[in-house]
């Protein structure tokens, strides 16, 4: 059993769908509070929801999993924490949509990397992968100019971060429990998150003004984004290549353009879509279907609709 | 005999256990959406409607039932209770039983989503479920209170009902079946076009 790679595919762009409303969540939070104390405490409830849920499966595999597998999602959670801290840096010298763009970069920078580890790439990736690559280029058009080297370098760093990140996980999901390493990553994310935040913000809980609607969207957050979100995430790795999983991940910029064009500009910051803008988003789809589409299995029922006519 | 009231009640707690745990579960995805207003004045989003074909696949009419007194309860809880959550009652009962009753009762296939075949089906059946919902509610909110935009609330009602069972509820379903070996509601009736993979039935 286990789900299918059509299957795998769609989890993962309900995945990338879910990462993308991230932005509208985050509008009802205020902005007091700090994103390390959203991270931390989202990773720690997500984490109890996991452990609430499947505590028995949970604690069979690390059971089975012993040192190996806490090192593991101790490396996966270190990586997942720096490459946010990079993005939340990054995205400050970008516009909205020139800045999610740029983080689509991983797509373009995971092939490279698996290459460098002598991993072989298909065919089919590398040109899905040079589609987002003239996407991301035409976002660019015309704001070159404006772009601030400092900023570029900070989100590339993230992106290869991510990369690694996700070519460990890739690795590790197919090796591990998913349930179990969604739950690890949790925790481990919540605790560093946590660390971070006390050393800016000492009084940590007791500096957050309590609300109904702050209490609502950290729940929301936790189990959409964080718990089922992740968890569903990992279980599609396992039936997924990394560089597919990547290329699906840039549908992001889709779904944030989408927001940016119908949301309320109180919820999201507001996208006023250009030609570029388009076109870079029309490459993007066509890199996706270029991965996601089996044209083998298009062309054999091509053919035999001709052989029946 | 003695045996078989103890299965009986036994089995009695066990349904009564998962009837009270599918109202919580309904209940912890549905309260803090309406305590946060995504977008205040204009409706509410319902991402707790992911929850209609898995309650009534995977649990049946207690799922249904489920599902209906968890709205009631959310509109309690949330201080909305009106004279259409009568409404809102028996279309939150119809919105899985519409699952139910294709996959379980009508259906001559064994429920699954591997194969884009039955993908379409769902996504028919997800179709015509959101619009008998929002067809159901909306003249009971046009005539309690005509002063609410009738044709916005149909719109909303019907993507509510329909975005959130295809975009999250497809993926849940899923990872539920084929990843964590729930099973949907068994079936009295003769099943064809069984995946290998799910073994015999």
């Amino acid at each position: 059993m286990g789900m299918n790679k059509l299957q795998a595919n769609l989890c993962l762009i309900c995945v990338t769908l879910l990462w993308s409303t991230e932005v509208i969540i985050f509008a009802c939070i205020p902005d007091s509070v700090s994103p390390f104390a959203t991270t931390s405490i989202t990773g720690l409830i997500g984490a109890v929801l996991l452990f609430l849920c499947f505590f028995k499966r949970i604690k069979a595999e690390i059971k089975k999993g012993g040192k190996k597998l806490l090192l593991r999602t101790l490396l996966l959670s270190v990586l997942n924490c720096s490459y946010n801290i990079l993005y939340q840096y990054g995205l400050d010298f970008f516009d909205v949509s020139t800045g999610a763009f740029t983080l689509s970069m991983t797509v373009v920078i995971l092939p490279v990397i698996l290459l460098m580890v002598k991993k072989s790439v298909g065919k089919k990736t590398w040109i899905s992968a040079l589609l987002v690559l003239v996407g991301i280029a035409f976002s660019y058009i015309g704001k070159i100019d404006s772009v601030n080297l400092y900023g570029f370098l900070t989100l590339v760093g993230g992106c290869v971060i991510r990369a690694v990140y996700i070519i460990k996980l890739n690795d590790y999901a197919k090796e591990h429990d998913p349930v179990t390493l969604s739950a690890l990553i949790s925790l481990i994310v919540g605790v560093i998150s946590y660390a971070i935040w006390f050393i800016f913000q000492p009084a940590t809980f007791g500096a957050i003004e309590w609300n109904s609607q702050v209490i609502a969207s950290l729940f929301i957050y936790a189990y959409f984004i964080v718990a089922f979100a992740q968890t569903l995430n990992i279980f599609a790795q396992r039936r997924a290549t990394a560089a597919s999983a990547t290329i699906i991940y840039s549908l992001e910029i889709i779904f944030s353009l989408i927001w940016g064009i119908t949301m309320p500009a109180d919820l999201v910051d507001p996208v006023t879509p250009n030609v570029y803008m388009m076109i870079g988003a029309a490459f993007i789809i066509l890199g996706n279907l270029a991965e996601i589409v089996d044209f083998s299995r298009v062309k054999a029922i091509g053919k035999g609709r001709e052989q029946l006519g | 005999m003695s045996s078989l009231a103890e299965k009986n009640s036994t089995g009695f707690w066990r349904k009564s256990a998962v009837f009270v745990l599918l109202i919580i579960v309904y209940l912890i995805v549905a309260v803090p959406f309406k305590v946060m207003e995504i977008i205040p004045g204009f409706t509410d989003i319902r991402p707790v409607s992911m929850l209609m074909p898995v309650f009534g696949i995977f649990f049946g009419i207690p799922g249904c039932i489920a599902y209906a007194v968890g709205n009631l309860i959310t509109d309690i809880v949330s201080d909305s209770l009106k004279w259409s959550s009568i409404a809102g009652f028996a279309a939150n009962f119809i919105g899985p039983f519409v699952y139910y009753l294709f996959w379980i009762k009508l259906s001559k296939n064994q429920f699954h989503l591997r194969k884009g075949r039955n993908l379409l089906k769902h996504t028919l059946v997800i179709i015509i479920d959101a619009l008998l919902v929002a067809g159901m509610i909306t003249p009971f909110v046009a005539l309690s209170y005509p002063e609410v935009n009738t044709a916005l609330f149909f719109v909303m009602v019907l993507i509510n009902s329909s975005a959130f069972p295809f975009c999250i509820g497809i993926p849940l379903i899923i990872l539920m079946q084929d990843e964590l070996g729930f099973k949907p509601i068994e079936r009295k009736h003769k099943i064809k076009d069984m995946p290998k993979q799910y073994g015999k039935y």
